[in-house]
């Protein structure tokens, strides 16, 4: 038993404090490199999803203006008809157009709603980078 | 500088007139059949062994059905399943469009308005047909909110009607524009590094624009499918209004 330890000790103790200095350099720049490795790791993953929600709000813009100008351009276009049927050019016209407007508002009120549902399940509520709470 | 609209030309492979009705088979008509067939073959193909441990193929066919069933299920509910023919058609359709549109040379079905236009316009009908059919008069609920003072009421139910008229339009602008806007940017960017690579020292600037289009593609291809995406998760919408009105 004390031979044991003996053997133990003296082989912990054979390492010199030279040694020993550069066995914790070696392991604390391991641990370096880890974290280096373990940060780059997150910050791909978070530019991913960073890209992904960029092609996402760039198709999501695209969807509200589409939602706007449709029925901007349907509301005019009713508007003309109706003028055109029944000769009252251009008051219809006029009043459809502002009818469509609001119709495109709207249409994006909604189309932003389900939207805000569908992020909002997609990232359990984390858009973007998350600023801690005030309370 | 290349044109950057050209690949967007459309012209007859096979000329046929019927009745003065010029109803050729074009380049477009040759891409969607490519679609179809394509579609068609990688099913047949992936589902032939119909193995309980799929195959990759069979899983990749599986992972498509799970994904369009599930969106459907999702915002229509259990009775929504009876259209699931419909809306996994449309979806595999136009992905399928838009993803052989990323290849080199190969013409963009869905870049004209004219066949998302088309597309919008079944989705529209279906839904006023469904719509009809399933609930009768109640369909019209759709354009009554509830809890709407009587004197702004007509106003109101216009506003809606003009909204659910729109529908169609934004639905089929949203996709052809997409993919048209997309395509064009990346010919623009195609076409600089053509051109500085002739311009002498300026040749040096030439990986700049190069890498812009690398980087656009991978982007387009991102767009190619969540616009496939997002048609088919309006269809949804759409079709659960029909089944449901008044929410």
């Amino acid at each position: 038993m004390p031979d044991a330890a003996n053997g133990r000790g003296s082989g912990q103790r054979q390492m010199s404090p030279e040694e020993k200095a550069a066995f914790e350099g070696r392991i604390s720049e391991l641990g370096e490199r880890l974290d280096r490795v373990k940060a780059q790791r997150g910050a791909d993953a978070e530019a991913e999803l960073d890209a992904e929600m960029r092609g996402r709000g760039m198709a999501y813009g695209m969807r509200m203006a589409a939602e706007l100008v449709g029925a901007v351009i349907v509301g005019g276009l009713i508007g003309i008809g109706l003028d055109w049927w029944l000769g009252t050019k251009p008051w219809l016209f006029l009043l459809f157009f502002v009818l469509g407007f609001a119709a495109g508002v709207l249409n994006v009120v909604r189309a932003y709603e389900r939207m805000q549902k569908e992020i909002m399940a997609r990232t359990g509520g984390k858009i973007g980078h998350s600023v801690p709470d005030e309370d | 500088m290349p044109d950057p609209i050209h690949q967007f030309e459309i012209h007859p492979i096979v000329p046929i007139n019927i009745f003065g009705w010029d109803v050729s088979f074009t380049n477009s008509s040759l891409f969607m059949l490519l679609a179809v067939l394509l579609t068609a073959g990688f099913f047949i193909v992936s589902m032939r062994t119909r193995s309980l441990v799929p195959t990759r193929l069979q899983s990749l066919a599986e992972v498509t059905y799970e994904f369009v069933a599930g969106m459907l299920r999702e915002s229509t509910g259990h009775a929504g399943m009876q259209y699931f023919p419909l809306v996994f058609t449309l979806f595999v359709f136009i992905f399928v469009c838009n993803m052989m549109g990323m290849i080199p040379g190969f013409f963009t079905v869905t870049s004209h308005i004219v066949v998302t236009a088309a597309l919008a316009a079944l989705v529209f009908l279906t839904v006023l047909v469904v719509g009809f059919a399933k609930n009768g008069v109640r369909f019209l609920k759709l354009f009554v909110p509830e809890g709407v003072p009587i004197v702004i009421l007509p106003l109101v139910v216009l506003i809606e009607v003009i909204s659910f008229l729109s529908r169609p339009v934004s639905h089929s602008v949203r996709l052809f524009a997409n993919m048209l806007a997309g395509h064009i940017t990346l010919k623009v960017f195609g076409g600089f590094v053509v051109m500085l690579l002739g311009a002498g020292t300026f040749a040096a600037l030439a990986p700049l624009p190069l890498l812009m289009a690398v980087a656009l593609t991978a982007l387009e291809v991102l767009v190619a499918f969540l616009q496939a995406y997002v048609f088919t998760m309006l269809t949804c919408m759409y079709l659960n209004d029909a089944l449901h009105p008044g929410h």
